[in-house]
């Protein structure tokens, strides 16, 4: 996993590549976390991961149920096949805000 | 003790009537010296010049043949090396009544022997003669000859040489179980070493996909078992095991030469029934002291799966068919036990083993004992091979083998040996062994994505069993282990269109009831990925470990190529 943060408007752009999986969940969990309680609004752009495991689908879930807390904003965008086959699977796709570009997401 | 020696040294002799210093210093010259001939001679002379005799000698029973010694004498004539039989004098008297003997006037007293006296010109007048005795133990006595002052000995003498003789008895005790255990420590030392050289000896630990696996495991150090592995050029695979009769070091000295000319000979002999005519031919150029090795030598064919087997008075090996086991039972007379009996060869059995699997073992492990204290028998060699028959081949030989070991103290070394039908592993199975860690889960899952494709799962199904494989890898690391080390056993099998996948792990046994698919209602981070497993998977059960160690997990889904 790689993972890279830009800033792009008001949000920070957390970009991820490769697979991501028990290994990497905790940095990923750890960013995340930061993040949410600098109360920034975050968008995950998903569109270079190859792989995500359920520890990884975990963190993302924890952002996101801190940003429903708070008034900031947490999307998932561009996600790739094997991450929508993994949302789907845990039937998440219908709770995470999901846009289909970085460019969506910030509008 | 320090205090106690100078103080007794600075009293002068005359004034000390109990000597005190004297035996103190004989102690310490004997804790000291691991020269006891030496220090008897030394003890010998303080007592000597204390007493005040002209001549003095040390006997020892020499208990090899029931004679009294002479290891040490002081004076005009050196008897050191004198033997007398058991019989009459003063000596023999002292050690029969094991009491000391005084004798004022030896003109006057009929046991005395004078068998020095006329050769040498020395004149006995008196002696004085104590047992050297511990605890009603006789090792010898001490004898002294003529007071220097022309008198007799004394009372007080006597007493004193008693008490001299019984220390030094003490101090010779003590000084040979020094020796005894000095020697049982270089004993074990050269004990450990044989053991080493042994060990190495023997095959190393076989590629998980060799057909052919074994375990030995030696009772006391050396091993009079052995077990041999060994590739021919043509493909074939040579394998043999055997038991020496007798156990130590002569046992495990036989064996390495039996293993020896057995690795020599395979190569050479065509067939495992001439291996084991040949071995046996060179056993006896060499003699044997009434010992016997029993064998079974083979000769498997990977490709076919056939196994030649030749059987010399060893147990019957084993064959595993369609759940049944069948004792092969055609064989010889051990080797080594006359010269001509593998005149005309050993007799042949031919195994297809058709996905079987055949067991060979020495006695080591019939013998056993299980947790209860039953022996083990055959019986019980076959149940513990079936509870362990869902892991790889080299596992289950460990599983087996510990299973017994622990119980109690080994009697015998048990060697255990195991042929497979290796076409089926290449045929579509796959099984890895990995250290449950989250840095090989990606290892994993390339692992598993190179084999589903190749047992022909289309690229979708592909992702979805890495997924259902990745997180009970996943489960197995934080909740088997918990983060500790660990291993987790990877099997993926094709039966038909149905994808088998078994992940094995030796971590405490999950409770089944807490292990449920969570509510999707609820959503809270982690408790996905059992669902994840059991939405991807048609099946997802855990089966009842082997024999109670660890966790079993099975997946199924079936192949829909459509």
């Amino acid at each position: 996993m790689k993972l890279e943060i830009r800033d792009m408007n008001d949000a920070r752009v957390v970009v991820l590549t490769g697979e991501i999986d028990l290994r990497h969940s905790p940095t990923l969990r750890k960013t995340l976390m930061e993040l949410m309680f600098e109360r920034r609004n975050v968008v995950v752009d998903l569109s270079g991961v190859t792989y995500i495991d359920s520890s990884g689908i975990a963190g993302l879930v924890e952002a996101y149920q801190m940003a429903r807390k708070g008034t900031n904003r947490f999307v998932l965008a561009a996600i790739s096949e094997s991450v929508r086959r993994v949302l789907q699977l845990a039937r998440l796709d219908r709770v995470f805000t999901i846009a289909d570009t970085v460019e969506g997401a910030l509008n | 003790m320090m205090r106690i020696m100078h103080t007794a040294s600075a009293v002068p002799s005359a004034n000390a009537p109990d000597h005190l210093d004297l035996i103190v210093e004989m102690t310490g010259d004997f804790a000291h010296s691991h020269d006891v001939e030496a220090t008897m001679r030394l003890g010998l002379e303080r007592i000597v010049e204390r007493l005040g005799a002209e001549a003095a000698s040390l006997f020892l029973l020499d208990e090899a043949d029931g004679t009294l010694v002479c290891r040490a004498s002081l004076g005009p004539v050196d008897v050191t090396g004198l033997r007398l039989a058991p019989g009459k004098g003063i000596v023999w008297r002292t050690i029969d009544l094991n009491a000391p003997q005084m004798v004022k006037d030896t003109r006057r007293d009929p046991d005395f022997t004078n068998v020095i006296d006329g050769a040498t010109g020395f004149v006995t007048r008196s002696v004085l003669c104590a047992p050297m005795s511990m605890r009603g133990r006789v090792l010898g006595a001490i004898e002294l000859f003529n007071k220097k002052d022309g008198h007799s000995f004394t009372q007080t003498d006597s007493r004193l040489l008693q008490v001299l003789a019984a220390s030094s008895a003490l101090a010779l005790i003590n000084t040979r179980l020094v020796a005894a255990m000095a020697e049982q420590e270089a004993l074990k030392r050269e004990l450990a070493l044989a053991s080493e050289i042994q060990r190495a000896m023997l095959p190393p630990p076989q590629p998980a996909d060799s057909p052919i696996h074994g375990i030995n495991l030696p009772a006391r150090g050396v091993s009079g078992d052995f077990y041999e592995i060994l590739p021919l050029p043509d493909g074939r695979l040579a394998f043999a095991i055997g038991d020496v009769s007798g156990k130590g070091m002569n046992a495990s000295l036989l064996m390495t030469k039996t293993a020896s000319l057995f690795r020599c000979l395979a190569k050479r002999e065509d067939g495992p029934g001439r291996m084991l005519a040949a071995i046996d031919s060179e056993l006896h150029e060499t003699g044997l002291a009434g010992m016997f090795v029993t064998m079974v030598a083979g000769v498997l064919d990977p490709r076919t799966g056939r196994v030649v087997l030749a059987n010399a008075g060893h147990e019957p090996p084993l064959l595993w068919s369609q759940g049944r086991f069948i004792p092969i039972e055609d064989g010889m007379p051990p080797l080594g036990i006359a010269p001509d009996l593998f005149a005309d060869g050993c007799p042949e059995s031919v195994v297809d083993l058709d996905g079987g699997i055949l067991y060979l073992f020495t006695d080591g492990l019939t013998e056993a004992h299980d947790r209860n204290g039953e022996m083990l028998g055959s019986d019980g060699v076959k149940r513990l091979l079936d509870a362990f028959a869902v892991m790889p081949a080299s596992e289950r030989l460990a599983a087996v083998v510990r299973s017994v070991e622990g119980v109690g103290t080994l009697r015998d070394d048990i060697t255990l040996v195991v042929v497979e039908d290796g076409r089926l592993a290449r045929g579509g199975g796959f099984e890895r062994r990995y250290a449950a860690r989250p840095e090989t889960l990606a290892e994993i899952r390339a692992a598993v994505t190179g084999v589903t494709r190749e047992l022909g799962c289309p690229d979708g199904l592909t992702q979805d069993v890495v997924l259902a494989v990745d997180e009970a890898c996943q489960n197995i690391v934080r909740h088997g282990y918990k983060g500790g080390d660990g291993d987790i056993i990877l099997q993926i099998t094709r039966d038909e269109d149905l994808l088998v996948i078994r992940l094995m792990d030796f971590a405490p046994s999950v409770d089944m009831s807490k292990i449920k698919p969570r509510s999707l209602d609820d959503i809270r981070p982690g408790g996905l990925g059992t669902h994840l497993m059991r939405s991807v998977m048609d099946q997802v059960d855990f089966l009842p470990p082997p024999a109670g160690i660890g966790n079993l997990l099975q997946m199924v889904k079936r192949i829909d190529t459509r």
